[in-house]
């Protein structure tokens, strides 16, 4: 019981923590510093020791979970009379564990489609990939994909399906373009696009803004020709590559794309406003799924409040764009997500079989 | 006296007391304002009363209902009229309260002139109003100072000014309907040249004119305020347009809507001065209204004789009546006292319910939508629970605690009123009203139940330290109400909380997202488990509970309005940032309470020994 009450305690002083530090760090870091860890460090000053002061996320929900389980067992009897109390705790680690099932198994992408287009992967803006694209074949283009994490950590990138290899001559974590002014030092890129831009590291990027990262790559044949040092970062649009032994490929640093093994087309976008004002009243995109696996060719709205629920995965209307003609979908994959459903019938029947019990006997004392 | 009768009586003079200003009739003499004010207007996405609008523009440009000039109360139809019409007398009017010292020191005035100025005094600095808000405008809204979002606000409210100014006429002058009269008359001498064939000499000059007119209503139809005239029969809510607006419509020419010139006369009578011109011309357009808009006229009216009757006004003066009267009963011991109190807090609660159930009616909505209708509701609910609890234990305690929340929530929400439209259009993701009548609701029952817990825990904790009046019997009565309320509230708050959280994955893709509000939330929630948790594992007792009830008030209120003025997060549909010194008094006293409920009892005794 006295761990119940420190658990508690812990996990309000951790919310508050949470929510205040929102305001310099944004909901996705103050999250991941405060919830979805064991520990809050802490760094004094700008060294490198941190010291863990303080219980994270993880760890109180962890220890609630166990202490629930503990106590469940070893202090209430199973009796009609506490079967309410029962039924709250179980539905509440069910809660407990939906949360760290999502912290552990949901990942989020988006998809952008324009009005007539079809769609068959979806994109991570958290995470990026450096995409090397073999375009010969303009029918078929082949990707190999290589997770940023690794532009990070190696200075040299070869792979079997590659016949060249990648060096990685420099990556910055958040990255500021502009173009190159007449006296200005050389861009380090000396081919593409990237020649005339200057890539300047600046500070990671606060609240919901995300870092633009970018990276300058060379690749080398195995003859130690190189093809040039190409600048790549998502903020740069046009496409960039050269010919190696009569192919051409491609390379792109681009939000990371995990593919669809259906397609969605979209017919229409409605961005409705209430008359004679600008106030949304709803965002709907009407959309043709297909799939060849389960044989769906259907028509399906997605609109505020009202997902797409499909093989797993959530679409869910998001934000627009380019004239009310392009449609962003927040697309989720989240196994868990039924159990707070679950949970949440049981917590509230528990509830009230548990309150509705005492109620009876203050009035019956009370009578 | 029979000691039924009494009660009774009370009840009932309570109710024709907050009736009576919905039931008397206006004086009807000179320009019939009030008849006006309840013609349906579009604006905000609405159909509202034009009463509605006037008051709510009324509230956002000088924070009052009414303007004071020489010596009389000018209600807010009136006012609007004046600005719109008779902008020689309604620019001297003191018609914006602005009370930053730095906004006043760019616009050249000091406090000592007042917190009310008018527009003419207002009009010489306008343009450096309007650079200084554009100015403002591009710092990130977080990250304003104090100067900043005054300058914004009051350049917001200057221009709204300035659009009601332009209502009917380009700045309030002219004569709207000898104008449009012209206007037309060109018209249709264009018309019949073009289907007549022949080509007059003047043909050229009269496409000028016809093309100059055109083009002053065009400019006229964009910085107006609101849309006067209802679609036609057949036609959609799209066609809703102002005076100027109609007549620059495709097919306007051919068909020009029958209201406009209706509309065109009144203004002009009123500019004029001709009262029974006006009143002619209001009853044609009356009629075309309930020939062709009924329904339209008929929700106008009713709204107008809600926004007449305040029921959330005469609520706060019964609450406040309620209490004094339970205050005397305690005083004089008398039970007959008691039950007039008990009487006035039901009537205070009728009228209370009265007011949210027009609400939600002319809303067509549930009952909380927004900010200020959470805070009428969360008032309601505690209100509700706190009499009922008096049914079970009629010792008053109860009572005292449902008028002081209904009082308080009223007030607030008086206050959150003035920042526009109190039943303002939903935005998208809120436009679901199967979760507004879930979630929020019982999100906002839990507040109710906590607040309503920390009041009770006030009484005792004044009960005991202040009045020391130690009756066990009322302390059990006390202490079991309390525990009770807690499990109430922990119980809504707990499902309101998981409500949300399914809303939130079936709108945005995530059950929990640690957003601001939702953190709020659980943080009541957390607070309520705690305090039953400490009971059961006997950490606490009786007053342990009490001063921990009283703390919940403060974790309450910090989730209710605090979080919104983070200016963060996903809620962002209830930001308000005015009343961080209030929230952060209202903390203080909350502690101060606990303070003093943590004194050991004795401490008392001694002191008066001394003494």
């Amino acid at each position: 019981m006295e761990l119940t009450v420190f658990c508690i305690v812990a996990l309000m002083i951790l919310v508050v923590a949470c929510t205040l530090a929102q305001v310099q760090l944004g909901v996705h870091l103050a999250v991941e510093k405060y919830i979805r860890s064991f520990f809050v460090w802490w760094n004094p000053g700008q060294g490198a020791v941190s010291i863990p002061i303080f219980p994270g996320g993880g760890a109180v929900g962890g220890l609630l979970l166990a202490n629930l389980g503990m106590a469940q067992f070893r202090r209430l009897e199973l009796s009609w009379r506490k079967a309410g109390l029962w039924i709250v705790h179980f539905g509440l680690a069910l809660l407990f564990i939906g949360e760290f099932a999502t912290a552990f198994f949901q990942v989020e992408s988006h998809l952008t489609i324009e009005e007539g287009q079809t769609v068959d992967f979806t994109e991570d803006f958290r995470r990026m990939e450096l995409a090397v694209i073999d375009v010969s074949d303009p029918s078929s283009e082949e990707v190999r994909s290589i997770p940023d994490s690794m532009l990070r950590s190696r200075a040299e990138i070869a792979h079997a399906s590659l016949p060249f290899v990648l060096r990685v001559r420099g990556f910055i974590d958040n990255a500021e373009l502009s173009m190159r002014s007449a006296g200005s030092p050389p861009s380090g890129a000396t081919a593409g696009v990237g020649v005339d831009v200057v890539a300047r590291q600046v500070a990671p990027a606060s609240g919901e803004d995300r870092d633009v990262p970018a990276a300058l790559i060379e690749p080398v044949a195995a003859d130690a020709r190189s093809y040039g040092v190409f600048l790549v970062s998502p903020a740069l649009g046009a496409p960039q590559g050269f010919t190696h032994a009569g192919r051409s490929w491609r390379l792109a640093l681009r939000p990371r794309r995990y593919p669809l093994p259906f397609t969605l087309t979209l017919k229409d976008f409605r961005h409705d406003v209430y008359p004679g004002t600008d106030i949304p009243k709803n965002f709907s995109s009407q959309v043709r799924l297909r799939d060849p696996r389960s044989g769906d060719d259907r028509d399906v709205l997605i609109y505020m409040n009202s997902p797409l629920r499909h093989d797993g995965l959530t679409f869910y209307q998001s934000s627009f764009g380019k004239n009310d003609t392009l449609s962003v979908l927040q697309v989720v994959r989240n196994p868990s997500w039924t159990l707070p459903y679950i949970s949440c019938i049981l917590v509230t029947i528990g509830l009230l079989w548990h309150f509705v019990l005492m109620l009876r006997r203050t009035l019956g004392a009370a009578a | 006296m029979n000691s039924r009768f009494l009660p009774g009586a009370v009840f009932a003079g309570a109710l024709i007391l907050a009736a009576w200003p919905a039931l008397s009739p206006a004086p009807k003499t000179g320009f019939d304002v009030e008849a006006f004010g309840r013609l349906p207007i579009l604006e905000g996405g609405r159909v509202k009363p034009l009463d509605t609008f006037a008051r709510n523009s009324l509230l956002m440009i000088r924070s009052k209902q009414s303007v004071r000039v020489q010596g009389r109360s000018l209600p807010a139809t009136r006012w609007l009229l004046d600005v719109a019409l008779k902008p020689e007398a309604s620019d001297e009017y003191r018609s914006f309260v602005i009370d930053d010292p730095e906004v006043l020191g760019v616009l050249g005035l000091d406090q000592r002139q007042g917190r009310y100025f008018s527009y003419a005094q207002l009009l010489a600095k306008r343009n450096e109003v309007g650079g200084q808000a554009q100015a403002s405008q591009t710092v990130a809204a977080t990250a304003r100072t104090r100067f900043q979002r005054a300058v914004i606000d009051l350049d917001q409210r200057l221009s709204l000014y300035e659009r009601i100014q332009n209502a009917f006429t380009p700045a309030g002058r002219g004569d709207p309907a000898a104008e449009l009269a012209a206007f037309q008359a060109k018209l249709s001498e264009a018309m019949e040249v073009v289907q007549g064939g022949q080509r007059p000499k003047n043909a050229a000059a009269l496409m000028g004119e016809i093309d100059a007119g055109l083009r002053r209503y065009a400019t006229l139809a964009e910085a107006s305020a609101f849309k006067i005239l209802p679609p036609r029969s057949g036609e959609g809510e799209a066609a809703w347009a102002g005076l100027a607006e109609s007549v620059v419509r495709p097919g306007a020419a051919a068909e020009p809507h029958p209201g406009a010139m209706l509309v065109a006369r009144m203004a002009s009578s009123y500019r004029s001065g001709d009262a029974a011109a006006f009143g002619a011309a209001l009853a044609e357009q009356n009629a075309w209204l309930s020939a062709n808009a009924p329904a339209l006229a008929r929700g106008a009216r009713v709204e107008a004789v809600f926004n007449r009757a305040q029921p959330f006004f005469s609520g706060i003066v019964l609450y406040v009546l309620a209490l004094l009267l339970i205050f005397a009963s305690w005083a004089a011991r008398r039970p007959d006292v008691a039950s007039c109190a008990r009487a006035c807090a039901w009537a205070a609660f009728t009228v209370h319910t009265a007011g949210l159930l027009a609400r939600t009616a002319l809303q067509g909505r549930p009952p909380v939508t927004n900010l200020y209708s959470s805070a009428v509701f969360v008032g309601w609910g505690s209100a509700l629970l706190g009499l009922i609890a008096e049914r079970v234990h009629r010792r008053g305690f109860a009572a005292a605690g449902a008028s002081t929340v209904g009082f308080a929530t009223l007030l607030i929400a008086h206050h959150l009123s003035s920042s526009g439209d109190t039943m303002e259009m939903m935005r998208a993701v809120l436009d679901s009203n199967f979760w507004l009548a879930t979630h929020v609701i019982t999100v906002t029952v839990g507040y109710s139940g906590t607040y309503l817990a920390g009041l009770l825990a006030i009484v005792w904790i004044a009960r005991r330290q202040v009045l020391r009046a130690p009756d066990p019997a009322d302390d059990k009565a006390l202490s079991s109400l309390t525990y009770g309320v807690i499990a109430f509230g922990l119980f809504f708050s707990f499902l309101g909380t998981v409500l949300g959280g399914i809303w939130a994955d079936q709108s945005w893709g995530r059950f929990w997202g640690w957003d601001p509000k939702e953190n709020g939330a659980l943080l009541i929630v957390l607070w309520n488990a705690l305090i039953l948790h400490m009971r059961w594992a006997g950490f606490v007792r009786d007053r342990g509970i009490m001063l921990m009830a009283v703390f919940g008030n403060v974790i309450t209120s910090a989730s209710w309005f605090g979080v919104n003025m983070l200016g963060i997060g996903l809620h962002s549909y209830g930001f308000m940032d005015s009343a961080f010194w209030w929230l952060l008094a209202f903390s203080v006293s909350q502690l101060l309470i606990i303070i003093l409920g943590a004194l050991p009892p004795r401490f008392w005794d001694e002191r008066d020994k001394r003494a």
